[in-house]
């Protein structure tokens, strides 16, 4: 992962390093200068007001159109979005985190955690909560998060021979960096379960890591 | 029928006909791209730029259509008109933002889009190696999406940032220029 | 009443979509990857075609783009560049036209008594063009040789909307 955001310097050197642009901006709107406040000035609770879906559609796009280029299968499409998701991801869950300070609680069991990702996250990310969330019945390290229609999905027209495709790995790499940051390292796919209300329907499977489920068993 | 300013087109657009997302599933998705193209290009910024102008000129054709297809509007008779058009209807549907128009030229063939907001860069500051913030156009996606979404109307324009408040500048600007307007294409083998 | 074909023709000037419901210029042989589904449509005749034999389906593509295009580029010359046709009619079928500011051409053949199908071009590019094909993710921001147009939500999403008009048959 690569580190945008980083650390600042003091805001104040940087105009003086760089005399040329001094004299282009002098030119523009004095009111502009209380920008200057820096990234960390900013109050984190503040929201910005919501954007369309189709610029969210369209950057999506040429993130798929940029990720399909010399990729040997759909599994490593899949893996360029999830990768996409998970810097999301790690981001989601700090403002999450400082944002909900008031009541927060660290979760420490699985189920828990599982449905702070199903609310929370997913509310404060993908603006509705996500539909269901399951227990495997045969496999005890294994959940299902389920999203009728995932906002990476809309629009989203799979060709036949691409029909294992799921566009929405993108959102399964934001569960997995939530889970990882969480203490909860598991492997997250997406998987299309098309219905006849819901085409773009998708279930995450969540696969926890052995260390995972170890933990759990001791605080039984 | 009364004629449209094109603030009341945006505006009307804006409120009525778009189904939205939260803005930070936008911002935070655009960060992982920047990022994702740093890590690709090892942090060659020059190359990131080069390369998020082309995905915008992707995106620019693709988002046209999506403008055209909700406003219904008529082909702008003039340059300025263009100019409008970007500002209030342009960024004000994708980006909620409507960037100021200053700075035209004599020949009415450039001005400066300036930017107060923009929901592209909110949480970011650039990477801290001496580099970034001499090279970087963080927000350079949104050139390539001005180049292609013109020269799918047919104008042939460059735009290029001038200063970002990312790079300690007082104000972020964006220059645009109309190089030409562009023939329509004829069909292969026909004069 | 009914609609004979569509056509979908880019900026450079190729046809990225076509679908025949019925024929009604004349005979065609098939040729083109885009070309109808329906063989019943095709000519079967067998044996390659020579001369001023039947058309293919790029052929008649071409002399349809031929005819919208050198049209358009008059009527624009004779009252200015804002100016378009809306159709035209032959005595055995109507033809109808309608371009967006990106030089997408839209144009569906009918029978002669057919009217006002200009709103239903651009409902087709409004409501299906551009939400299943140009904000599809897995479209390609251009489409050479049709690519990506032909989706299964854009398909599908034609043949709902056309199918419960009374101008389908």
């Amino acid at each position: 992962m690569s580190k945008l955001p980083t650390p600042s310097r003091a805001s104040s050197d940087k105009s003086s390093s760089h005399p040329g642009f001094a004299v282009r901006s002098s030119a523009t709107s004095s009111s502009l200068a209380s920008r200057r406040a820096t990234v960390y000035d900013r109050n984190m609770n503040r929201r910005a007001p919501d954007l369309a879906l189709s610029t969210f559609a369209f950057l999506f796009s040429e993130m798929v159109q940029y990720s399909q280029k010399n990729v040997k299968g759909v599994q490593e499409m899949e893996n360029r979005l999830s990768a996409y998701g998970y810097h999301v991801g790690q981001r989601v869950l700090e403002l999450a985190t400082v944002r909900e300070i008031k009541n927060a609680k660290r979760e420490t069991r699985v189920l828990g955690l599982l449905q702070f990702i199903n609310t929370t996250i997913w509310k404060a990310i993908f603006g509705k909560v996500a539909d269901a969330l399951e227990k495997s019945k045969d496999q005890e390290d294994e959940y299902m998060i389920i999203d009728n229609n995932p906002v990476a999905n809309s629009y989203i027209s799979v060709p036949k021979e691409l029909s294992s495709l799921d566009c929405a790995s993108f959102q399964a790499g934001v569960i997995e960096a939530v889970m990882d940051g969480c203490q909860f390292p598991a492997k997250i796919t997406a998987h299309s379960v098309p219905t006849e209300l819901y085409p773009l329907k998708t279930v995450f499977l969540v696969k926890l890591d052995p260390l995972v489920i170890e933990r759990e068993k001791y605080m039984r | 029928m009364a004629v449209r300013t094109p603030r009341q087109i945006g505006e009307d657009v804006w409120k009525t006909r778009i189904e939205k997302v939260n803005a930070e599933l936008v911002t935070l998705t655009y960060g992982s791209v920047v990022a994702q193209l740093c890590k690709d290009f090892t942090n060659d910024y020059i190359q990131v730029n080069e390369q998020l102008d082309k995905m915008g000129y992707n995106i620019g054709i693709r988002l046209i259509e999506d403008i055209l297809a909700r406003t219904n509007s008529e082909r702008c008779r003039s340059f300025k008109d263009t100019a409008e058009m970007i500002s209030k209807v342009g960024f004000k549907i994708f980006l909620n933002i409507t960037p100021a128009i200053l700075n035209w030229s004599q020949d009415n063939k450039q001005f400066s889009l300036i930017f107060d907001d923009n929901p592209l860069s909110d949480f970011v500051e650039l990477p801290d190696d001496g580099k970034a913030i001499n090279e970087l156009w963080y927000s350079n996606i949104l050139c390539g999406v001005l180049r292609g979404a013109l020269e799918m109307v047919q104008l042939q324009v460059e735009a290029k940032f001038v200063s970002d408040v990312l790079r300690g500048d007082d104000t972020t600007e964006m220059r645009v220029t109309l190089i030409r307007v562009l023939e329509d294409e004829m069909p292969v083998g026909d004069e | 009443m009914t609609i004979y074909s569509f056509w979908i023709f880019d900026r450079h000037c190729e046809c990225i979509y076509h679908k025949d419901f019925k024929r009604p210029m004349r005979q065609l042989r098939p040729t083109s990857a885009l070309s109808s589904t329906d063989p019943k449509q095709r000519n079967t005749s067998g044996g390659p075609p020579k001369g001023s034999g039947p058309l293919t389906v790029d052929d008649e593509s071409k002399l349809v783009f031929g005819v919208v295009f050198s049209l358009r580029n008059m009527v624009k010359k004779l009252s200015g560049d804002q100016e378009s046709f809306f159709s035209f009619k032959t005595t055995k079928y109507k033809l109808h036209f309608f371009e967006t500011q990106t030089n997408l051409r839209f144009v569906m053949v009918t029978d002669t008594r057919v009217d006002g199908v200009r709103p239903i071009l651009e409902q087709i590019y409004a409501g299906l063009y551009v939400e299943y094909v140009v904000k599809n993710p897995l479209s390609p921001p251009e489409h050479p040789g049709g690519e990506g147009v032909n989706n299964e939500l854009f398909t599908l999403g034609l043949d709902r909307f056309l199918r419960p008009l009374s101008i389908f048959e």
